[in-house]
């Protein structure tokens, strides 16, 4: 057995990017029996954490980009143990010191976010194209209702239709609203969990400028990642707005007796839980009531919902990574939702929706699996 | 003037009430109400449920011992029952409290129960009509019974109840069939709530607890698994008196489970769930489990998946290492998480780290969540209306250092309402609970009480045996292997008996009145019982003797459970024909018996305590607040004990302030009379009149002290161990060296940069095979003094599990938030400590393997502190030799039962508290001084004691003065007269053991009750089949 000592210039390293929280856990290994990776292959957050703890962390490991901080841990580890933190710190330090133990995708992302804001190579300039035909005002002091469309839909050709859906809805349901533009960026939210700090802050300050001077008061949102973000993080930096997701705007129009449904949706549908509305946010009710209430719609739960939901793997700036083929969650997703013989297979949240085209378009199952967003099939019904 | 007084100007009463009301009738509310009861007040004993027994009814066996929770409860419910001075509410719950201590007026309110308890008789008559199945609430809902029914077979009271929610009368006024079914007219359906206002001087709350709600977790899949149970269902699952009649079957298919996982710390020491203490019995109830699993079914395989297993108790340590080293029995150091269920099978699949760093998923036929000791809604009213302070957790608020006290005078808790904790720990409380009472009301102590009249003694001389017999069905634990009504059949026709029966319950309240009315009846003269065990039920068969106006003496047991039914589980046959030969002997002992009478005796009310600790000061002021004159000797000189030494508790409360106030409290009371420097040398008599020689320092002359009662509170001491250079390097240290260092000398303390705690240092090892409860807590307490002193010291806790139970679990949080490093080691691979000097710098280097890293972990200290057993003084072993009572395999004393009479010994008269019974903390030893006190005040203010009746006695004619007997006698209680020259017997001391009887070779020993024509005929008859 190998001697070692504590090394404590790395445990003082790992405390200061925010990893403190290694003191707490008293090892039980909940998170790792909790953690979706041991589904696919062994990843043992305990240990990650009481090698933080002693300062014994190997930077150069893969291991430490894996979590996609989908909170299952978190939310149930008996200690309060925010281990996302403690993984965020080392991914942190590792992008400092060791920049060649980084993923080369999410070099590529940071770069795309640190030169035009979006970490899909788009265009500044182009980030309200998928509005370009909707004639949306840009918010204003009349409006103060900003919808914040997400980076995704914004510059996947695939996605913009949940963009452009949301706005529909919003115009439809007689919403006071309006966009930014091209002054808009990326929110921060998974370049903050890839462990880059100061990208993150220069875009959510970049933002809450942004917002400030259009006056904007509230914002509509179609990422559960924008959602968290905006509400958890950007208070700190001076940005206090009201955020509102979309399926809690709607959910509050269907309380108000002001959404109706003039058309039906005959489907098997099968509602996934994004992460970052459900664990992350506590918002589990809201979609499927609003689901629920549409004619003909037979919506159906995966074998694990709710607080025990799995993540699509996009979470924790995976999003931008690879994934091997046989480690995708979502594509445990897509067969648990055919095996349930599930028509559509419907979500809130643009990460999960990618993951989700990705694993029907790779499996072969495009003709037998329609993913869509919530927004979409509201679009249609409405 | 007139001399009438209008109704609203007769006061309420003035002065003090000598009744006290006990909320919460468990196991800790009878416990205290059988002791307000035995101090001499009027108790009223109520409870929001059907029948007493709360959750220890419920429970199948009792760690660590495996006692039947029923059979050793039960006895305490006739005891409840039978006595006059207990009133029983059921159904009842306080609606308010008004006035102040001693003078309490409370206000009830009782839910009808739509049966007249005067008139049922519990005969079940009604519910065999009820066409209406409801969720049987006793079995936690695995079974169905009927809508009118008896809460559980042994109930107290034994009257039947109506579940109204779903009475097909009460909710639709259809029905009604059951009313004429009942021969004694007591269904009565126009019940209304009724509301009492009961005046007593002191409230003693012991409302319990619920477990922990596994619905609102979904993570463990109790909602949508039907093969993950609660640990309370699993309880009744396994009970004999459960759903399976104690076979051991999984709710999905009714099979046997072949691998069942217990999950532990479910709604415990978990952030999420919002119970962040430690519920400190789930450990134990699980292993208790576990080898009850492996009792029924050897091959099943058991595992534990737990986080520190906290078996601190007494005998617990022992108990887990039995449970650990079975085939088959795996105790795995992980939570876990449940993945789902094979749809085929329905198994559970847990998926969890192994020690090798592995995650693995395996599945089980069935699993059992270890819940949680929660809150109740209710007890959190019950504060609010008794002004009660709770706690952050819902449970009950009593200042530093009295435990039993409420944040309101007059007012007293006890049991799980305190903290979470298990049966003997809330047996100690309530006893200490109802010894605050009795000294809250002494002066009306017997004021309002009533005698028990039992009626006349019918001479039975010159009549021909007319023998009962009585065949207990045990529920199913006789009549599931033994025929019953064939061996019924049977002793029918066996010589002098008039009278044969099946009983389902020969112990329920019911039974017993049936059996007295059954001996006046039918003119019996003498009675057997064949059931259990004479040890827990025999006073309760002697007494429905007595209320038939029969002498206690005319009944024999004949113990067809222990011996036979138990024993010959798989031999249906044999064991039915064994209980026919085992009545057959009892019946022909049985016409041989005579009726005997207790001799009486008077009561010196005076009491010797010895030890002048916390518990030993204690238990003396307790008595003397009392009127009761008090012997304290203490062996050093002075006052304190050990508690001298500790200047803080965990919780922060200043030790050594209390301890000051305790000994001029002492000191100032005229009826306490210390003596220091002093030892017990001499000891004689039996309860109520021992006789005691004191040598005060080293004189020549004995002190002689007359007492009643003997309390032992010899205390115990910190071990000076001799490893991980303890007396070589002083910067290694005991926790106790420690705590003086950090008061005398901060500045010492504060020059380290780095400390190192090790755990179980001479604990829970061969030597010692007991974990000595204080030290974790104690360490955690001396880690956060350091990370006060000096916030960037290093410091480190080498433990094997932490044992910060209850509520001091938050403080071993506190610890981890405060950067306190825990490091868990193997007992097999424990820490190694090496003096060096490396670059000019001195220090201890430690090494210890990290389990989760799999290397071993180097940290150098300045400072190394060891957490050392709490070890029994070696003057207990002369100390129990003289006062003729029994240490433990560790030199602790030991009690007469471990669950249900912690703080008596088997010896009448001599009680014990504090650490000279196991360690515990201050806390926990001023609880049980104040039991020991409530014990000793039972004896003390009695005016006469009754001595035993079955004793030996001397043919003079016979005896030849040989002394054998004398020697024989294990109790002192048989001398020579030396002026007649035979031996003389005393009645008071005799245990009516019989050795003497064996030993004398004359033939001039008689042993009462156990005559030799009796034993001879016994024996003719076990070889007369």
């Amino acid at each position: 057995v190998e001697t070692v000592a504590p090394f404590k210039e790395a445990i003082e390293m790992i405390r200061e990017a925010g990893g403190e929280m290694f003191r707490k856990c008293f090892q039980c290994g909940l998170c790792t029996a909790s953690c979706p990776w041991n589904n696919v292959k062994t990843f043992m957050p305990h240990k990650k954490i009481t090698e933080s703890k002693f300062g014994l962390v190997e930077l150069g490991e893969e291991d430490w980009w894996l979590c996609s901080t989908c909170n299952m841990c978190v939310s149930r580890c008996p200690r309060g143990v925010a281990i996302t933190d403690v993984i965020r710190a080392v991914r942190n330090i590792t992008l400092d010191s060791v920049p060649r133990a980084v993923p080369a995708s999410l070099k590529n992302a940071i770069g795309s976010l640190k030169i035009s804001g979006n970490p899909w190579s788009g265009a500044r300039e182009d980030r309200a194209n998928w509005a370009r035909d909707l004639a949306i005002p840009p918010v204003g002091a009349e409006t103060q209702t900003l919808y914040f469309s997400c980076c995704t839909p914004a510059f996947d050709p695939k996605m913009g239709n949940i963009a452009r859906a949301t706005a529909r809805i919003l115009k439809e349901t007689g919403a006071n609203f309006g966009i930014i533009g091209a002054k808009e960026s990326c929110c921060g939210e998974s370049v903050r969990k890839a462990g880059n700090f100061e990208v993150f802050e220069k875009l959510a300050k970049s933002n809450i400028d942004a917002f400030h001077e259009s006056g904007v008061k509230e914002i509509v949102v179609t990422s559960p990642h924008c959602y968290s973000t905006f509400k958890s993080e950007y208070p700190a930096l001076g940005g206090e707005f009201n955020v509102v997701h979309l399926v809690q705007y709607l959910s509050r129009l269907a309380d108000e007796g002001k959404l109706n449904f003039k058309k039906p949706f005959p489907k098997k549908v099968v509602y996934h839980d994004p992460c970052y509305l459900g664990r992350h946010n506590g918002i589990y009710d809201e979609p499927r009531s609003i689901l629920k209430n549409i004619p003909g719609l037979t919506l159906m739960d995966e074998m694990n919902t709710r607080e025990n939901s799995l993540c699509c793997g996009g979470g924790g700036a995976r999003i931008w990574m690879e994934t091997k083929k046989g480690e995708r969650f979502s594509d445990t997703l897509v067969e648990q939702a055919l095996e349930l013989g599930a028509e559509v297979l419907v979500t809130a949240c643009p990460y999960c929706i990618l993951n989700f085209k990705d694993s029907v378009l790779t499996l072969g199952k495009e003709d037998v699996l329609d993913v869509r967003d919530i927004s979409e099939i509201v679009d249609e019904v409405i | 003037m007139s001399n009438e007084i209008s109704v609203s100007e007769i006061p309420v009463s003035q002065g003090k009430i000598g009744a006290v009301m006990v909320v919460g009738a468990g196991v800790g509310g009878i416990q205290a109400a059988l002791d307000a009861a035995a101090a001499g007040f009027k108790v009223y004993l109520v409870d929001k449920g059907p029948a007493i027994g709360g959750k220890m009814a419920q429970l199948d066996k009792t760690f660590p011992t495996n006692d039947c929770s029923m059979c050793i409860l039960s006895p305490k419910f006739i005891e409840c029952a039978s006595n006059p001075n207990i009133s029983i509410i059921t159904n009842t719950h306080v609606e308010s409290l008004e006035g102040k201590a001693g003078n309490f007026q409370v206000h009830l309110y009782e839910e009808p129960r739509y049966v007249d308890e005067e008139k049922c008789t519990g005969c079940g008559t009604c519910a065999e009509y009820c066409p209406i199945y409801v969720p049987d609430v006793y079995n936690e809902s695995l079974a169905k019974k009927k809508c009118i029914h008896v809460h559980f077979p042994q109930a107290v009271p034994a009257v039947s109840m109506v579940d109204a929610a779903h009475c097909l009368f009460l909710q639709r006024k259809i029905c009604q069939i059951c009313v004429p079914t009942c021969k004694s007219k007591a269904i009565d359906f126009k019940m209304q709530p009724k509301r009492t206002t009961v005046e007593v001087g002191s409230v003693i709350l012991a409302p319990g607890y619920e477990i922990f709600d596994a619905y609102s977790q979904s993570q463990y899949g109790y909602h949508r698994f039907s093969n993950v149970v609660t640990s309370l269902e699993f309880e009744r699952i396994i009970s004999a008196s459960g759903p399976n009649g104690g076979e051991i079957l999984r709710p999905s298919d009714n099979r046997t489970p072949h691998k069942i996982a217990w999950i532990q710390c479910v709604g415990s020491r978990d952030e999420t769930s919002n119970c962040t203490y430690c519920s400190a019995v789930c450990c134990m109830y699980a292993t208790k489990q576990v080898i009850l699993s492996k009792e029924h079914h050897p091959e099943i395989e058991a595992v534990v998946l737990h986080n520190d297993i906290r078996a601190y108790g007494k005998g617990f340590e022992r108990f887990y290492e039995r449970a650990k080293n079975m085939p088959g029995v795996r105790y795995q150091w992980a939570k876990t998480s449940i993945v789902g269920e094979d749809p085929d099978s329905k198994n559970i699949i847990l998926r969890y780290r192994t020690d090798d760093s592995k995650v693995k998923d395996e599945q089980f036929d069935l699993v059992v969540l270890s819940v949680g000791l929660n809150s109740t809604e209710g007890n959190r009213e019950l504060a609010e209306k008794l002004s009660i302070g709770l706690n952050e957790h819902g449970f009950c608020e009593s200042p530093a250092f009295s435990p039993m006290e409420t944040s309101r005078d007059g007012i007293y808790s006890c049991g799980v309402f305190h903290a979470p904790m298990d049966i003997p720990d809330a047996v100690t409380m309530a006893s200490g609970a109802a010894s605050l009472a009795s000294q809250l009301l002494c002066e009306e102590r017997g004021t309002l009480m009533e005698e028990k009249v039992y009626p006349e003694e019918r001479d039975t001389t010159g009549e021909a045996p007319r023998v009962g017999i009585f065949v207990c069905d045990c529920g199913t634990n006789i009549a599931k292997v033994v025929d019953v009504p064939q061996v019924v059949e049977y002793a029918k026709g066996l010589p002098g008996v008039s009278h044969s029966v099946e009983e389902t319950f020969a112990c329920s309240v019911d039974a017993v009145n049936h059996m007295a009315e059954t001996i006046r009846k039918q003119g019996l003269n003498r009675v057997v019982v064949a059931a259990c065990t004479p040890r827990t039920h025999e006073p309760v068969f002697q007494a429905a003797l007595r209320e038939a106006g029969l002498n206690p003496f005319l009944f024999q047991f004949a113990n067809i459970r222990e011996q036979c039914s138990f024993v010959h589980m798989n031999e249906k046959e044999v064991a039915t024909e064994k209980a026919k030969d085992l009545i057959r002997m009892a019946t022909s002992k049985a016409v041989l018996l005579q009726p005997l009478h207790r001799a009486i005796y008077n009561v010196t009310p005076e009491a010797l305590v010895i030890g002048g600790g916390i518990a030993g000061m204690t238990s003396s002021l307790a008595l003397a607040n009392q009127g009761i004159k008090v012997h304290l000797i203490e062996k050093t000189d002075s006052l304190g004990g050990l508690s001298k030494r500790i200047p803080v508790t965990l919780e922060g409360a200043d030790v050594q302030n209390m301890v000051k106030k305790l000994v001029d409290e002492v000191y100032a009371s005229d009826l306490i009379e210390i003596s220091t420097n002093a030892q017990l040398v001499e000891y004689s008599g039996y309860v109520g009149n021992f006789i005691s020689g004191i040598r005060v320092g080293n004189g020549e002359a004995l002190k002689e002290i007359k007492h009643g009662i003997t309390i032992v509170a010899a205390g115990a001491e910190e071990l000076k161990p001799n490893e991980y250079l303890y007396g070589e390097d002083d910067r290694v240290i005991t926790l106790l060296e420690l705590d003086e260092r950090i008061e005398k000398d901060s500045s010492q303390v504060k020059e380290c940069d780095s400390a190192v705690f090790i755990q179980c240092v001479g604990s829970r090892n061969d030597e010692r095979q007991y974990c000595s409860r204080v030290c974790c807590s104690h360490s955690v307490k001396n880690a956060l003094q350091l990370k006060k002193l000096k916030p960037e010291m290093d410091v480190y806790v080498l433990y094997r599990d932490m044992r910060t139970y209850g509520f001091k679990e938050d403080y071993y949080k506190e610890a981890s938030d405060q950067g306190v490093v825990f490091i868990r080691y193997q007992p097999e691979d424990p820490p190694d400590i090496h003096a060096v000097k490396e670059k000019g710098k001195s220090f201890l280097r430690l090494t210890a393997t990290e389990p989760i890293l799999g290397q071993r972990l180097e940290i150098d200290a300045d400072l190394v502190c060891l957490a050392t057993a709490s070890v029994a003084p070696t003057g207990n072993k002369p100390l129990s030799q003289m006062l003729k009572v029994p240490l433990n395999e560790d030199g602790f004393f030991l009690e007469a039962h471990m669950k249900l009479r912690p703080v008596d010994f088997s010896t009448d008269g001599i009680f014990m508290c504090g650490t000279a019974h196991s360690p515990k903390f201050i806390d926990e030893s001023i609880a049980q001084a104040q039991a020991a006190a409530s014990k000793a005040l039972a004896v003390l203010t009695r005016t006469s004691i009754e001595g035993q009746a079955a004793v030996a006695e001397v043919n003079e004619e016979l005896c030849s003065g040989c002394r054998v007997c004398e020697m024989a006698c294990p109790y002192d209680a048989v001398k020579k007269d030396e002026e007649k020259r035979v031996s003389v017997v005393n009645q008071a001391l005799c245990k009516g053991c019989g050795t003497c009887v064996a030993a004398c070779p004359s033939g001039a020993m008689k042993g009462k009750h156990f005559t030799m024509d009796q034993i001879l005929a016994e024996i003719r008859a076990a070889f007369a089949a």
